[in-house]
């Protein structure tokens, strides 16, 4: 650690203190009780249960609908995380930029963060349904039979751009304030040593967002793993069907929906493994090269 | 790209004229993109539930705009009556609100004690805490509802908020924040004899507003729109929420019935609306800080 | 008795408050929108109908978050008295012995008369025990049935098909060349795999269709007959007599009432809403058709939607005060009420008769379908199945048939794939009841 920091010895742990308890009581021990349920085979009502060891692992291991979904997952994480963070980053440089209007722009883009992702869900609907959806018109007029719930490339598509629809503004929020935090000094000295805009970008202002923009990563990864859960229910009408699924609808399907409760927690052991192993790669490499100034 | 900043000083006006078009038209683009659909879903709450059904948003604004604005915000949907649109509309706010300060509070005290004191398991306890990341209430559900239930938290706004807490998000980004923060400030307020808590309170935190304001927004936002904890933890009537209350207008089994859409989607433009004047109205406030900053 | 919470000491005090000494219980349920207008009113009219006891209904979400919020709350111990599972949850809920009471013992307990044979008969069995007791009551109870648009059906000079050979061979070439699509349908797994089980005479399940336990019962979907009918389906579509538009229910109702379609697979339920919408055709409903080539004899369907169960740990207070609400909601006019205002048919005949007395059916014929067709001959394939992890296997089917319409699959390897994946879960269920 970098900090020298203060030295006294209790307050820290006074201070840590309420959020490990609350993090503990209703993370931990759940967490604790998913891992041990994922070695059961057991009556979501409490009453059988039979200890079947790796057994609800090497089920999902053997299964090709499992790994199906995993890669779905994948590709879904991927364009949903650049698309909504390079349309973002896009808007924020304009909005930085015009001096006319700046803050009627800066109003209109944040009016959809505030939409839940389920109504973001039955907007989608209303967007892509099958005998009069706006977009589903618009395809048609390019010759793209869309036809969401049909087609599985169809719906994937609508979810990615509902996903994004709905997380484009609070990107657009934090790159915005992450650039108007760029000290004036430092943009006139780039405007001086280099002429190109866009290399003025890349070399300036990009390396100056990477925080905000490492930060955002993350919260975007999160996002288009977990919090897209809404989006995809809805979108999917509540059922699985032939569509594309995520890991976690996955895991409120056989879970929740299933009752299947060792099964899911197999499930979520596996996602969270997976999720810390890319949380520390990304750190690891990622944050080395953020200069913190 | 030919892409030239306003400030520069002007090469031809012409292409600097493009350029502010081009910035322009990219925007524009961008506001459609977002708002678009909800101007579609503001038309569909005018006319009648059946017209949307047959053939979906339309140009025309009917009738209906004062009905199912009515309905949305007094008539309840429950048995005892007391679901209204107000009434859920009150509750989210208390979630909404609740959640965003928790987490800011708990979230604040932690990195803080995790950037600044020298501390054993300083490491352990970050993993400990950035864990939580990984891993939503939703996949957790069951075993969380048995704990709130043991703790007797089942209707109650503490049991509603509290395990929704638990996640790390709030102390990861002020960890972040506090480690940008130049490390000569603490040095000078050491020699100022400043203690941990005066630093805290009288330095880091008014340091943090717009760090604050803009976790406050994130947080409200997210504790706004929670669906499946609430349906759960809360079976009073009084107790529901509004995601939870459009969810429960636009269930239709089996072609049964006829769904409220005109309702529901004034409901959710109403749910909204919170939550957007909040972000404008701490936009606003944050963005001027950011730049106040920058003298 | 678990000890006292919070909640129940709430409550207590609450009840002491009260002028009178009223038993609440309450009743989750997963019926949101109109239908759960109709719970309400339900509800408020027991509450009216007597003053010795109250009952709240509660809205949970769907039927899969109703259930789960249930099961979550009886490990807790804070259960509702009444309980709304569906019909894939059947086995869920009934393999869980001790977590419900047997809705027929609770009648019989506290001293109201129950004859099995006072319910239509494709009603009886679904939610009963292999002794075919009773465990749950049916509420929302419907039947898949064929509805048809008159118009369409007059203009292309044809009746309603009898049999699938009939559609084949007679009705759907004439719709098309009237410029129809001949038929669509909601729900895949319902209408052309359980119930076709059911109208076709023929097991579904080993172990008596499940019902004599979960351990080592087998599905019986991969047959001749069922894979035939699937072919014979994707072989329509190529022709342009049917069309499938996804696995949401709504999507393929929608072109039945846009006058697009001329036979569309429902829910007997679906009548409330088809009425609602002042459709520009006139419909009716009729019988699922059969394979000649099957079964000479077509047998009854039975129901789908969901029932209400009594969840057991409750007080014999309590337990009165549900017993007494189920004799209420079996009660002829509340049972005539929910028919009429929902579509759901009546599950007693004696709700039944009220209905036909009262001139219901001669205003809205297509309404009795649904009873007629759970009241035709039953057999031993008739009474329903008992599969665990149903929901899953209902999931693998919608896949597994969307994929064959979207020709990711061939007609074998979905079978073989729903034999195998649905087996699989069997297993797996069979080991969470020990």
């Amino acid at each position: 650690m970098k900090r020298a920091g203060f030295t006294t010895r209790w307050l820290p742990i006074l201070l840590l203190l309420p959020q490990l308890a609350v993090i503990i009581v209703f993370f931990y021990w759940p967490a604790a009780q998913a891992v041990q349920s994922s070695f059961y085979l057991e009556d979501p009502f409490g009453f059988g249960s039979t200890f079947v060891g790796l057994d609800n692992y090497t089920y999902l291991a053997q299964s090709a609908e499992y790994a199906k979904i995993a890669r779905f997952t994948l590709v879904f994480t991927i364009l949903v995380t650049f698309f909504s963070l390079g349309l973002a980053l896009l808007l924020a440089v304009k909005a930085d930029k015009v001096i006319r209007g700046a803050k009627s722009y800066r109003t209109l883009l944040m009016w959809v963060y505030a939409v839940a992702p389920p109504v973001a869900g039955f907007i989608g609907l209303l967007m892509f349904n099958q005998s009069w959806g706006p977009l589903t018109e618009l395809a048609k007029s390019f010759g793209w039979d869309f036809a969401l719930g049909v087609n599985s490339t169809d719906t994937a598509a609508a979810m990615v751009l509902v996903s994004v629809w709905k997380q484009v503004p609070v990107n657009f929020i934090f790159f915005l304030s992450g650039l108007q935090s760029i000290p004036k000094s430092v943009r006139e000295a780039a405007l001086i040593d280099c002429s190109s805009a866009m290399r003025r970008f890349w070399d300036v202002t990009f390396p100056l967002l990477a925080p905000t923009g490492f930060f955002l990563l993350i919260i975007n990864i999160t996002y288009a793993l977990f919090d897209t859960f809404g989006i995809v229910d809805v979108l999917v009408k509540g059922e699985p069907g032939n569509n594309p699924l995520t890991l976690v609808y996955k895991v409120y399907v056989d879970g929740f929906r299933g009752n299947d409760m060792g099964g899911s927690s197999a499930q979520s052991v596996v996602l969270m493994v997976l999720v810390l192993a890319l949380t520390v790669v990304q750190f690891r490499l990622v944050e080395r090269r953020i200069h913190y100034t | 790209m030919t892409d030239i900043t306003p400030n520069q000083p002007p090469l031809a006006k012409r292409s600097l004229k493009w350029s502010t078009v081009m910035d322009h038209t990219v925007l524009i683009l961008g506001s459609l993109f977002l708002l678009v659909p909800l101007l579609m879903v503001l038309q569909t709450t005018s006319t009648p539930d059946l017209e949307t059904i047959k053939n979906g948003p339309g140009l025309a604004i009917g009738d209906q705009l004062d009905d199912n604005f009515m309905a949305a915000m007094f008539k309840a949907s429950g048995f005892s009556g007391e679901n209204t649109g107000m009434r859920m509309l009150m509750n989210s706010m208390i979630l909404g609100i609740g959640f965003a300060i928790g987490k800011i509070v708990l979230g604040m005290m932690a990195a803080y004690a995790l950037v600044y004191f020298r501390l054993r398991f300083a490491t352990f306890a970050f993993w400990l805490i950035f864990t939580t990341l990984l891993l939503p209430l939703e996949v957790r559900i069951l075993p969380s509802y048995e704990i709130a239930q043991k703790l007797g938290l089942l209707n109650t706004y503490t049991g509603l908020i509290v395990p929704l807490i638990a996640s790390a998000t709030a102390t990861f980004f002020f960890r972040q924040y506090f480690r940008s923060i130049p490390e000569e400030l603490v040095e000078a307020a050491r020699i100022d004899g400043a203690g941990p808590v005066k630093f805290f309170i009288d330095i880091l935190v008014p340091l943090s507003q717009t760090m604050i304001a803009a976790m406050f927004i994130i947080m409200f936002v997210y504790g706004w729109n929670q669906y499946l904890w609430p349906t759960m933890v809360t079976t009073d009537e009084d107790m529901y929420t509004l995601v939870r209350g459009i969810k429960q207008l636009t269930q239709d089994l089996e072609g049964t019935s006829i769904p409220e859409y005109g309702r529901a989607n004034m409901l959710a433009l109403i749910a909204i609306l919170p939550p957007v004047l909040i972000v404008i109205f701490f936009q606003s406030w944050f963005v001027k800080g950011l730049t106040e900053s920058d003298k | 008795m678990k000890k006292l919470t919070l909640g129940t000491a709430a409550a207590l005090t609450l009840m002491a408050n009260t002028a009178f000494a009223e038993t609440e219980i309450t009743w989750w349920h997963g019926m949101g929108g109109a239908l759960g207008d109709t719970v309400n009113e339900i509800a408020k009219g027991f509450n009216a109908s007597q003053d010795e006891y109250k009952i709240t209904p509660s809205f949970k979400g769907t039927y899969e978050e109703t259930l789960t919020a249930g099961i979550a709350a009886f490990r807790a111990g804070e259960q509702p008295n009444v309980l709304q599972v569906f019909d894939a949850g059947a086995a869920t809920v009934i393999g869980a012995k001790g977590a419900t009471m047997a809705v027929q013992d609770l009648l019989e307990s506290n001293g109201v008369e129950f004859n099995i044979e006072d319910y239509i008969s494709g009603v009886r069995y679904f939610y009963a025990d292999a002794d075919g007791k009773m465990i749950g009551m049916p509420f929302n109870s419907s039947s898949p049935v064929m509805y048809y648009n008159v118009q369409a059906l007059e203009k292309a000079g044809v009746t309603p098909p009898k049999t699938w050979e009939e559609f084949q061979t007679v009705t759907a070439p004439a719709l098309k060349d009237a410029g129809y699509v001949a038929m669509t349908q909601s729900h895949l797994p319902w209408v052309f795999v359980e119930n076709f089980m059911s109208r076709n005479d023929m097991p579904f399940a080993t172990n008596d269709n499940g019902y004599n336990g979960a351990e080592g019962t087998k599905i019986l979907t991969n047959t001749p007959e069922l894979k035939a009918h699937f072919t014979a389906m994707a072989d329509w579509k190529e022709k342009g007599y049917f069309e499938w538009f996804g696995t949401g229910w709504g999507d393929n109702q929608t072109p039945f009432e846009e006058g697009k379609v001329g036979i569309w697979f429902g829910s007997s339920g679906s009548f409330g809403g088809l009425s609602k919408q002042d459709l520009p055709f006139d419909f009716s409903a009729t019988y699922l058709p059969y394979w000649e080539s099957v079964t000479t004899e077509p047998k009854q369907t039975f129901i789908g939607g969901a029932a209400l169960f009594a969840m057991a740990g409750k007080s014999d207070e309590e337990n009165k005060a549900t017993t007494e609400f189920f004799k209420y909601l079996t009660s002829p006019e509340v049972q005539y009420m929910w028919h009429r205002e929902t579509g759901y048919v009546p599950i007693t005949t004696a709700a039944y008769d009220m209905a036909k007395a009262d001139g219901h059916y001669d205003r809205f014929p297509a309404a009795e379908v649904g009873i007629q067709q759970l009241s035709l001959e039953a057999s031993e394939n008739t009474r329903g199945y008992r599969m665990g992890f149903y929901v899953q296997i209902r999931d693998v089917m919608n896949r597994e048939f969307g994929r064959i319409f979207t020709g990711e699959t061939s007609v074998d390897d979905a079978f073989n794939a729903i034999e195998k994946e649905a087996n699989e879960l069997l297993a797996r269920f069979a080991k969470t009841q020990n």
